[in-house]
């Protein structure tokens, strides 16, 4: 085994060619890396939705062309043919490339997919050019604008409204070009191709809002998910950001020694390698003698991507620990309303959680092996009217409480009784 | 209402926003065209679009029906002013306006319309109330029918939206809750091994000493010694990683790895063997250890622990500050007490001169002894060798 050194260590410090510059980090766990593709979750069944929709609108786009066709409404016949043609190869082989892949569409296949749209678009607007109306009679050409849902599960939100954009820029064009002298002021004129133009490109665009609120959703449930396993850790846990950072630490400081033992690495060493040595020992002791003292509170707190960025923990004698799991979950799923239902609507949003300290002052009636611990849930920019009902029900699991307003936004103080620990375990 | 069906319902609420607004837009923008409405009209109906497009807003964010009877209310107030104020909508403007409103912007009021039975029922009520409005304006029965029709496809497709939405919650709730359950199962398993690796503290106790050895290049210690303690150490922290496999060690080595229960642990042997290991590794760093007194001590693990970190700790102090490289260890015991005196005849130091905090003697050899319910006592002057007394309970 050799020791290479790295070129970030485990507390987010940067290695560098000339020494050690330390930067701060923020370090999330693997999760991120991966958030991505588990944000896709269920987005397949909604693109299923979205391809029957699509097959349906295309459906009644070829029943006008059937009956333009018939009605030999058509100046260019061979021209509106070809266009369906290319839309419903497009819209097959879409279907079957999202169904078969079910991962995110290969750049080239999408490639493909917008050009077999735009030639549809192109060919339906050369066979009714001479009609100088496209709004009336425009039928692969609107039909091709909905059909950029079939890819929406599959494929960016911005590369879709883009592709969209180019889609309405190129239609609201061709109709002001294909327009007749007096037309552009003829309400009567104008109606048509807005009506054509907005329902071309607006299912797109409602699309995309769905589906990114669906991903949002899928995120922020995860995220909870995850979380919530915090509810039946132990009193104090190392959590699993640090003993994921104990593990590479031990196996840093294996593979140095390692090294060492078996000569690859010449002593005395080398100044970087002290450097690194010595860097590995300070973290180690950190890791070893912080790792012990934080609560499934703290690792809920900072293992969520939400909760991290707006909820504050005050605990200093660690006393979230001592609370059961039904209280423990109504305190985190407390903090998650708070802060899931109003950081959208104001980013300002901050959480307080303190907990304790102890009162020992005055006799509370428990029982000898209770123990009364206040938490205080001090809120800013969350309105007491706009708060969540369901918030309450939360709250309650955890102890009786009562509410009032601190600088116009919710404040919660909460009696919170739990085993007394020196029962337990002397 | 658990958390993933209040997801649900604004998922479904921000959706009947974007639905809406969009198509408001469009209505209104056919309702401007010259000649689409009576100017009157177009008038009176501007605060009204503004109402409807406020409470589709508000829509996105709130799950009450207020916004939804306001949106609806307003909207059918727009068609009934475009018709019977002044001259009547224009057969395509005018109608137009109507019909984006009635069939499809209002008609996203339907998103948020299917969870419950009384919305359910709402939901009827509102299409027949807007659908019907918007045949009443319409003259002629053809048109009448083409209106209907449109109206009828307009309200289904949103409901059909939010219901094929509603279905596929619920299966990602199903799959998001079994990554929890194995994550859950990940974090158990992440903190044993953590629990592991932390309860290994002699281990680390060891590489720390290593670390910071080499921290210092190695200076003031034989290369070779160095390398040996360096493959010591680098091996057990092999075992910790892999879960430390139950082969015997070599002869005299240090720590015994046993597979204990589920979780398996590196468990300290008695106090004989263990002491042996202290000895072997200050030596290596030429500090001479003498053992005197009782060899086999059994002690609780964690007192044990205790009591050789804090031995090493003293013996640490010895090898860096008192200038020799001898030092002696007398361990006596009694039924309650197991007790060790470290001496060295180094330079010695002024207990008052030096502060206890710097030599790390209270953090790391106090601390840990009053943990497991010892003490540890400090004797020493200038010129005249240090002693240190540690005592940990039985």
């Amino acid at each position: 085994m050799t020791f290479s050194a790295p070129e970030e260590n485990t507390l987010g410090v940067v290695i560098t060619g000339k020494g050690r510059t330390r930067v701060k980090q923020p370090r999330r766990s693997g999760r991120v890396a991966n958030s991505a593709h588990r944000a896709s979750l269920g987005v397949a069944f909604l693109g299923l939705g979205a391809a029957i929709l699509v097959i349906l609108r295309a459906v009644y786009g070829f029943s006008w062309f059937v009956a333009f066709w018939s009605g030999d409404v058509y100046p260019k016949p061979i021209a509106a043919l070809a266009s369906w043609i290319v839309l419903v190869a497009v819209l097959l082989g879409a279907i079957i490339a999202t169904r078969v892949i079910n991962d995110r569409l290969p750049d080239w296949i999408f490639a493909l997919f917008v050009t077999g749209l735009a030639v549809s678009v192109a060919l339906d607007l050369i066979a009714i050019w001479d009609l100088h109306s496209i709004g009336h009679h425009a039928t692969s050409a609107i039909a091709a604008g909905m059909t950029l849902l079939v890819v929406v599960a599959v494929r960016g939100p911005v590369e879709i409204l883009v592709a969209d954009g180019v889609l309405a820029l190129a239609l609201a064009v061709a109709m002001f070009l294909n327009a007749e002298p007096g037309a552009l002021v003829d309400g009567e004129w104008m109606a048509p191709q807005l009506i054509a133009l907005a329902s071309a490109v607006l299912p797109p665009v409602i699309g995309v809002a769905i589906i990114e609120a669906f991903r949002r959703m899928v995120q922020v449930e995860l995220d909870r998910v995850l979380t919530q396993s915090t509810v039946s850790a132990p009193r104090f846990a190392v959590g699993m950001l640090a003993s994921e950072e104990l593990a590479r630490l031990d196996l840093a400081a294996e593979e140095l020694l390692d090294s060492i033992a078996t000569r690859k690495t010449p002593l005395p060493l080398a100044p970087k390698m002290a450097s690194v040595a010595a860097s590995l020992a300070t973290e180690l002791r950190l890791h070893l003698i912080e790792g012990r003292r934080e609560t499934w509170l703290y690792h809920a707190v900072s293992e969520s991507e939400l909760l991290g960025k707006s909820v504050t923990l005050v605990d200093k004698s660690s006393l979230a620990g001592l609370l059961d799991p039904a209280q423990r979950d109504g305190l985190l799923s407390t903090a998650w309303l708070l802060v899931s239902d109003t950081t959208k609507a104001n980013p300002g949003t901050t959480v307080t959680l303190q907990i304790g300290p102890l009162d020992t002052s005055e006799p509370h009636g428990l029982p000898a092996h209770k123990l009364l611990v206040p938490i205080t849930i001090t809120t800013t920019g969350v309105p007491r009217n706009r708060v969540d009902p369901t918030i309450w029900d939360a709250i309650g699991r955890v102890g009786r409480y009562s509410d009032s307003t601190q600088d116009s936004s919710l404040r919660v103080d909460i009696e919170c009784v739990v085993d007394n620990p020196a029962d337990h375990n002397a | 209402m658990d958390l993933i069906a209040k997801e649900r319902e604004r998922l479904l609420q921000r959706a009947a926003r974007v639905y809406g607004l969009s198509f408001t837009a469009v209505a209104l923008v056919c309702a401007l065209l010259p000649g689409a409405v009576d100017p009157l009209a177009l008038v009176i109906s501007l605060p009204l679009f503004a109402v409807v497009a406020f409470a589709q807003l508000r829509m996105g964010m709130s799950r009450s029906l207020l916004w939804v009877g306001l949106v609806l209310l307003c909207g059918v107030g727009i068609i009934g002013v475009f018709r019977f104020v002044g001259s009547g909508p224009s057969p395509e403007a005018g109608y137009s306006a109507i019909l984006q409103l009635a069939a499809v912007s209002l008609a996203g009021c339907a998103l948020v319309l299917t969870s419950s039975g009384p919305r359910i029922a709402l939901l009827v009520g509102a299409f027949l109330l807007v659908g019907g409005s918007a045949v009443f304006v319409t003259d002629g029965v053809p048109q009448m029918l083409r209106t209907a029709g449109l109206v009828v496809l307009g309200w289904l497709l949103p409901t059909a939206i939010a219901i094929w939405i509603s279905v596929g919650v619920p299966q990602v709730e199903k799959r998001i809750a079994s990554i929890g359950r194995a994550h859950r199962a990940e974090r158990q398993a992440s903190e044993l091994e953590a629990q592991r690796r932390q309860s290994a503290r002699l281990l680390h106790d060891t590489v720390l000493a290593t670390l910071t050895l080499l921290a210092h290049s190695g200076v003031g210690v034989k290369p070779d010694a160095l390398r040996e303690q360096a493959a010591d150490d680098a091996r057990l922290l092999r075992q910790l990683r892999l879960g430390s496999a139950p082969t015997p060690p070599p002869e005299g080595e240090p720590f015994v790895s046993t597979e204990t229960s589920p979780i398996p642990v590196i468990e300290e042997p008695v106090l004989g063997t263990t002491l042996e290991s202290v000895q072997q590794r200050f030596n290596r760093m030429g500090l001479q250890v003498h053992w005197h007194g009782t060899g086999q001590v059994l002690l609780p693990s964690d007192v044990l622990d205790a009591f050789l970190l804090a031995l090493a700790e003293c013996l640490e102090n010895v090898r860096r500050h008192s200038g020799v490289t001898e030092a002696h260890v007398t361990i006596t015991e009694d039924e309650k007490i197991v007790r060790a005196l470290v001496t060295d005849s180094g330079v010695g130091f002024d207990i008052n001169d030096v502060d206890d905090a710097k030599l790390g003697f209270s953090e790391s050899v106090v601390a840990r002894l009053r943990d497991v319910g010892g003490n540890a006592r400090l004797f020493s002057a200038p010129g005249s060798g240090t002693t240190v007394v540690l005592e940990v309970p039985r």
